[in-house]
């Protein structure tokens, strides 16, 4: 029980710095790498609160699949580095961001309060594991959302790759 | 007081296996080095030791004590992290590996594994996919060109094939119904997960190759085009750590995975259970020989072009990989 603890303390913690890092490093490229600090230490988290499954797919698709592309764009475009922020939009974003900290604040409330009316209870967890758990509510109650996250993932697809394609390659050097 | 105990019992159970993995890629380097040479009809280390048996200590010391060099205008602090970002992550697979059932010797239960978590397969693949950023980041902070090419290109070569990866691993999960990997292990009692998953033993064949960087996918470091792809800038010993860490403890760890999604794990071969083997013993066969065959792969083949390489990822990889989600899907609906 107690390691529980020590290791919630520890990885909220070093989440938490990350997250300031996030938001001050003027060097792109280190705030890309507290944002993947951040996104491993949440991950620790839940292995600590017993949601192993979460954990994992937090690695995989938070920490890997989706920063793995900032990265990419990032350290391909060199006139980012030192332009951390222009002092323009920080007009725009307090108002945005005080916006988006209030529906993630909403959101997880709610969830707090909502997760203790479910079906699901620690007990019931520990007996059929935290896979067959997420499996059963995501294909029989929540299908329908489901697929239609997948449709939208679908839609935005086809249209980056519309967006991306490029009617000819012009070849310089074939041209010279 | 328990706490305390299991704690460093854990941690004296990490050390061994990180010491046993260090020591066993030291002597894999050996092993390769004498199987390349005889492919190519050459003898290999032959001078350190009776037979070169010594060499890897000598090329352990001698990586160790080379002026550690680091060129002025590199990013110093990611140049450093880029090279423990590509080593940790694959030694942390071993973590969730199991290597036998648990065995009493001396009225002592030790068990060959550090955790048995129910998800194991999936946390192998998320320590798999997060040594890209070492790659990454290694071809970002050298600030020179060949090493942002080569950093470039693996990052596309990891980011096709880790996906089919995930697809083709599906399908032993599908007839075990785990994630855990000894409960894999035990569902291959009667038979292999080979017979209908072969279509994803192939998907699995290359991803291997590709993810650990060996030839027909060694694009990130093609020495005619790139010098040496992302580790051009490094010297000693965080030079050393690459390879180290893709061609010896990536490919030993995946075969290792491969061993326990297709072959049965530390399950005796078919019609041979009853010799006094013991199962760690028929598991390290099993890898060994894998391991063999990825090392046969990679000094006999040629390089693929860069655009071959993502064309096969999405347009064949892939496809297959979900082709074999049907036919195991069809074989379980049929056999049960």
């Amino acid at each position: 029980m107690e390691l529980t603890i020590t290791a919630f303390w520890v990885f909220s913690a070093l989440a938490v710095l990350s997250a300031v890092g996030v938001v001050f490093f003027r060097n792109i490229i280190y705030a890309v790498l507290s944002l993947i600090s951040a996104l491993v230490m949440i991950s620790g988290l839940f292995f600590a609160m017993g949601a192993e499954l979460i954990g994992a797919l937090q690695i995989i698709i938070y920490a890997v699949a989706i920063v793995v592309f900032y990265v990419l764009v990032i350290s391909t475009v060199p006139e980012f580095k030192g332009k951390a922020f222009e002092s323009k939009y920080i007009l725009i974003s307090l108002p945005v961001g005080f916006l988006i900290f209030l529906e993630l604040a909403f959101v997880s409330l709610y969830g707090a309060w909502k997760s203790n009316t479910g079906i699901f209870t620690p007990e019931v967890i520990s007996e059929v594991s935290n896979v067959k758990a997420v499996a059963t509510v995501l294909f029989t109650k929540y299908l329908f959302p489901f697929e239609v996250a997948s449709l939208i993932l679908l839609v935005a697809m086809i249209g980056s790759i519309i967006i991306g394609k490029k009617d000819h390659v012009i070849d310089e050097e074939a041209k010279s | 007081m328990e706490l305390l105990g299991t704690v460093v019992v854990l941690t004296i159970k990490s050390l061994i296996f990180i010491l046993v993995m260090f020591l066993g890629a030291a002597y894999l380097t050996l092993l390769e080095r004498k199987f390349a040479g005889h492919v190519q009809q050459r003898p290999g280390p032959l001078h350190v030791g009776p037979h070169g048996l010594l060499q890897p200590i000598a090329d352990a010391l001698k990586v160790l004590t080379k002026e550690d060099l680091v060129p002025d205008s590199v990013d110093k602090f990611l140049f450093y992290l880029a090279s423990l970002m590509a080593f940790v992550p694959a030694i942390m697979i071993l973590a969730v590996v199991p290597f036998g059932d648990p065995f009493t010797v001396f009225g002592v239960e030790i068990k060959p594994y550090i955790t048995d978590l129910n998800i194991g397969v999936l946390l192998a693949l998320a320590f798999g996919s997060i040594s890209l950023y070492g790659v990454i980041f290694a071809g970002w902070a050298s600030n020179s060109k060949y090493p942002m090419i080569g950093s470039l290109r693996k990052a596309a070569v990891l980011i096709g094939y880790e996906v089919a990866l995930g697809f083709a691993m599906v399908g032993p999960i599908m007839m075990a119904g785990s994630f855990s990997l000894r409960e894999i292990v035990e569902a291959q009692q009667n038979i292999w997960f080979i017979i209908p998953n072969i279509l994803a033993f192939v998907v699995i064949i290359f991803c291997i190759l590709a993810e650990t960087g060996r030839t027909p996918f060694d694009v990130q470091e093609a020495e005619a085009e790139l010098v040496g792809g992302y580790i051009t800038e490094y010297t000693g010993m965080k030079f050393g750590l690459f390879p180290l860490a893709e061609w010896y403890i990536a490919t030993f760890v995946l075969s290792a995975i491969t061993v326990i999604l297709f072959f049965g794990g530390w399950n005796p071969l078919p019609l041979m259970g009853w010799l006094p083997i013991p199962a760690i013993v028929w598991f390290f066969v099993k890898v060994f020989l894998l391991f063999m065959f990825f090392l046969w792969v990679h000094w006999t083949l040629p390089r693929y072009r860069v655009d071959q390489i993502t064309e096969l990822a999405w347009k064949v990889m892939l496809p297959l990989a979900l082709a074999n989600i049907l036919v195991v899907a069809i074989w379980i609906m049929i056999f049960g």
